[in-house]
């Protein structure tokens, strides 16, 4: 019987070694806090979606979601945005995967370091490049149509603002997901199963057909319900492109039903479906990716067999780069012009090239320095916070260090179930009244960003912990050192690399959150993200454009640091 | 140098009975293996020895000090022992020197002092070169022994070492075996070793101790232990031993399958009985000897050629499958019948 058999058979194994054990307290602790971040929003959404204004007990609110065509249309809206966001991500997705991890075509490397890029864009700020792009008269692909083509002033060739227009951009930053998945299922796959084909009769087609995509099905599966789970949660781009064209869907629905009047009701009852169905989604995600035989696809056996385009290497490039200049090229190159250009709409050139619009938010703007601040101050602390928490858990679950230990683990990727605009609503109705009245402070946010980043640091710190052998603490206490001292010189230093790099991950994933931050925010407590969302109505885009852009090199900075890092993965950043 | 006793050590996880009322001395500076496949605790008591784990019931006394008791146990770290781990538990972010000087700055020992028995120590285990190196860098022979030196720089009372050559290749675990016996015999701490492989516990122990079912079947020398298997699990455990089931007539004779067969042993009349023996003490006759006594016939059910010998698989007439080893030359064909003569002393009557 090996160590490691031991500690799974014993909960209490590790727990040992006489003085006070501080491992039952910290426990206690930790269940307590995540029942506080967790438990106590979700259980009064339920509460209010079953009760009318005075309290009592009823089902009209969902009999209202129901039949009611204000929130039947929204319901519609965003079944039909999710399907064919997830449609067209696969469609768009797959080739590209296949392309980039089964074929020679050149310039692989850089096709998948752009499609990072369009996964870590926040995808409000890509929307608002789209309206910089493609609003009907302002838009510079239509001002640039209307040169070329001698147009008159009131035609238009895109207008962004549209159910077509919202389904385009949500597709822009969400396909990553698709292709992530693809590829790596495709990059997986040994060349051995493929020349096991061929030796057995198979040609190229053949083994492409009855192999290869049978393979990768299950990857792509997940990815079109993740980009369907996406788009139903996305809140940023449909409150900036669906709310001018006249149409609402669900999350833009529930935020506007906290506009006053305020009808906290309904807005519960609304909310309830988005959480159902993305659990349900996570669920069958989990399932397919989960089966036995698809998951790992035993050892390294041989390279993946490079599928020869010939004289289609090039044009197979070409249409990767028509793909990726929508949610990367065009858009970035657009909030660079605005952020440099007197007008944003105007093309720039060196002679009207300005700072201006970096002086004026910097030092103008009375907001910016406010909503920096806040921003620094709750990416900060929620980094800090969130590490610690999914540190100590991480440990405590994967040492199985105290009895109870998956209910820990279940409470920390609980809120990955919880779409953004959701808990937004949960922490609305749980800190707007007695006990907590956390409403209009600062703390409210960090709750909140706590609770969102917190089961994607735990898993990566999980997959940290697991990787440092228990035997490396056991070697350090029999050699004299206590509980605490073999912590300290043996488990932080060898956990270190991944902590900083989840430190930075949470960083950079709460100062992008806007979902759950714009049921929360009051005018002294908005974070960037939220100015930008204002300055967008108030159709600043210049402005937005320096804040996006400075937002965009925090991000990057981070990422291409961190993966840097050997053996670190990278996490999953969640879009809001 | 202490002993180390073991008194009606139990351990339980759950419903399950890991480790089962064991008892154990271990002189001074004796080498104890703890044999057994796995899952039969010898894991287990090795932790409960180190401290990782409380015992459910008994104790554990170093010298007339109890460490281990359901009511108070010492922590590893004040039980002045060392280990060495079946993954050897090397920290990655550590030299080696850092790694084999950790226990000697745990006990505020000064540079002087940590410099010299660092310098003896990697001569010892011939590692000077590697000082600077990171465990990584390093072959897994090379490990082994900074796990080893990393152990014994710290001089402790008692030294706990679980599988530690299960991770090496055949060659260097032989070579390892002698190492770990030879600095046993150097710094003579009490030495409790656990292992699966019956060879590698011969090599090295002053006492082994079989273990099966979180019990301990049978202590004693290794000559004892191969000689005189107590029971069945023992006794096919250590050296492959065929069992044989029958019943007892008097006190040297037990009939087998149909036999009466004389025995080296006291068996009881009347009552089962079981003798043991090894593969090769069995002679195989392709004709039926003119003396039968001791003599049991049987059939050939497979015969395998291995280069210096030939492997037997029979069959006797009560059923009961045995296997021995002959001379390659001598080729008998499935199905034939053959006489098997068990000579009186190799019968070896096991007690349980």
């Amino acid at each position: 019987m090996t160590a490691v058999e031991t500690t799974a058979l014993s909960p209490g194994a590790r727990t040992s070694g006489g003085g006070f054990d501080i491992t039952r307290p910290i426990f206690y602790g930790f269940a307590a806090l995540l029942c506080v971040l967790i438990v106590l929003p979700v259980s009064w959404l339920l509460y209010y979606s079953v009760v009318d204004r005075t309290g009592a007990f009823t089902l009209g609110n969902f009999g209202k979601l129901f039949s009611d065509p204000a929130f039947l249309d929204p319901l519609l809206t965003t079944f039909i945005l999710s399907f064919s966001t997830g449609l067209i991500c696969c469609v768009v997705a797959a080739p590209m995967g296949w392309l980039v991890a089964r074929t020679n075509m050149p310039g692989g490397m850089l096709v998948r370091y752009l499609v990072t890029a369009s996964f870590v864009t926040p995808p409000f700020l890509g929307a608002i490049a789209w309206e910089l792009l493609a609003a009907p008269n302002s838009g510079l692909l239509n001002k640039f149509y209307r040169v070329v083509t001698n147009a008159p002033p009131d035609e238009h060739l895109f207008n962004i603002y549209s159910f077509t227009g919202l389904i385009f951009v949500i597709a822009c930053y969400t396909f990553p997901y698709v292709f992530v998945l693809v590829a790596n299922a495709l990059d997986r796959i040994p060349g051995d199963l493929e020349d096991a084909s061929s030796i057995l009769g198979g040609r190229t087609w053949d083994t492409a057909r009855k192999v290869t995509v049978p393979l990768v099905l299950p990857a792509l599966l997940a990815g079109a319900l993740v980009a369907f789970l996406q788009a139903m949660t996305l809140f940023g781009s449909p409150a900036i492109l669906a709310l001018p064209a006249g149409f609402h869907t669900m999350t833009t629905k529930i935020w506007s039903l906290f506009q006053y009047p305020p009808k906290p009701e309904l807005a519960a009852a609304a909310a309830l479906p988005l959480l159902v169905l993305t659990v349900i989604l996570l669920r069958a995600e989990h399932m397919i990716l989960g089966r036995r035989g698809y998951a790992v696809l035993g050892g390294k056996s041989g390279e993946p067999r490079l599928i020869k385009l010939g004289r289609w290497r090039w044009p197979a490039l070409a249409l990767c780069f028509a793909v990726l200049l929508n949610p990367i090229i065009l858009p970035y190159g657009a909030l660079l012009n605005a952020a440099v250009s007197p007008v944003a709409s105007q093309p720039v050139t060196f002679a009207t090239m300005t700072l201006h619009n970096i002086e004026w938010v910097f030092f103008e703007l009375s907001t910016t320095r406010l909503a920096v601040w806040n921003t620094v101050i709750l990416g900060v602390s929620t980094a800090t916070i969130g590490t610690v928490l999914a540190v100590v858990i991480a440990y405590l679950t994967t040492r199985k260090a105290v009895r109870g230990y998956r209910i820990l683990a279940f409470l920390a990727t609980t809120p990955v179930a919880i779409p953004g605009i959701v808990l937004g609503v949960g922490l609305f109705l749980t800190y707007t009244q007695p006990p907590f009245v956390l409403y209009g402070t600062l703390w409210i946010l960090l709750i909140a960003f706590v609770t969102i980043s917190l089961p994607a640091a735990y898993q990566q710190l999980q997959s940290a912990v697991r990787a440092v052998h228990p035997e490396f603490e056991d070697a350090s206490r029999i050699l004299g050192a206590t509980r605490l001292r073999a912590l300290w010189q043996i488990t932080a230093p060898l956990l270190r690399t991944s902590v900083i790099a989840t430190w930075c991950f949470i960083f950079v994933g709460t100062i992008r959150e806007l979902s759950a931050a714009i049921m929360l925010f009051t005018s002294e407590t908005k974070v960037i993200s939220v100015l930008i969302f204002d300055l967008n109505e108030s159709g600043d885009l210049a402005a937005i454009s320096v804040l996006g852009i400075m937002m965009l090199v925090i991000t990057f900075a981070v990422v291409i640091a961190v993966n840097r890092i050997p053996g670190f993965g990278g996490m999953r950043l969640r879009n809001s | 140098m202490a002993s180390v006793e073991l008194r009606g050590l139990t351990k339980f996880y759950g419903p399950i009975k890991v480790v089962d009322n064991v008892s154990l001395r271990i002189d001074p500076g004796k080498l104890v293996c703890l044999l057994g496949p796995s899952g039969c605790g010898k894991t287990t008591t090795l932790r409960l020895i180190a401290g990782f784990v409380e015992p459910s019931d008994g104790e554990i006394t170093v010298g007339d000090r109890v460490i281990s008791s359901v009511r108070q146990t010492v922590p590893p770290e004040r039980r002045n022992m060392s280990m060495i781990f079946q993954s050897y538990a090397l920290w990655p972010h550590m030299t080696v020197a850092e790694n084999v000087a950790y226990g000697l700055k745990i006990r505020k020992a000064g540079a002087d002092v940590i410099a010299r028995k660092l310098d003896a120590i990697l001569t010892t285990t011939q590692l000077g070169r590697f000082a600077d190196r990171y465990p990584g860098e390093l072959s897994g022979g090379q490990q082994q022994r900074v796990a080893l030196a990393r152990a014994l720089i710290v001089e402790p009372e008692t030294l706990l070492l679980d599988e530690p050559l299960s991770n090496l290749d055949a060659n260097l675990r032989e070579e390892m075996r002698f190492e770990i016996r030879r600095l046993h015999d150097v710094f003579h701490c009490t030495t409790v070793y656990v292992t699966h492989d019956q060879s590698e516990a011969m090599t090295t122990a002053d006492v082994i101790a079989v273990m099966n079912g979180g019990r301990i079947e049978q202590a004693g020398s290794p000559e004892e232990i191969y000689d005189r298997p107590r029971s069945e699990f023992v006794a096919r455990f250590i050296g492959n031993s065929n069992v044989l089931k029958g019943r007892g007539l008097d006190a040297r004779t037990v009939e087998f399958s149909g036999v009466p067969l004389q025995v080296n042993g006291v068996a009881s009349a009347n009552a089962p009985a079981a003798l043991s023996i090894r593969q090769h003490e069995i002679n195989l006759m392709p004709a039926k000897p003119q003396s039968d006594s001791n003599v049991v016939p049987a059939k050939v059910v497979r015969q395998i050629f291995l280069g210096g010998n030939r492997d037997y698989m029979v069959e006797a007439g009560d059923g009961t499958q045995l296997r021995l080893i002959t001379s390659p030359a001598l080729s008998i064909a499935p199905g034939a019948p053959v006489w098997l003569h068990l000579p009186p002393d190799k019968c070896r009557v096991l007690a349980e």
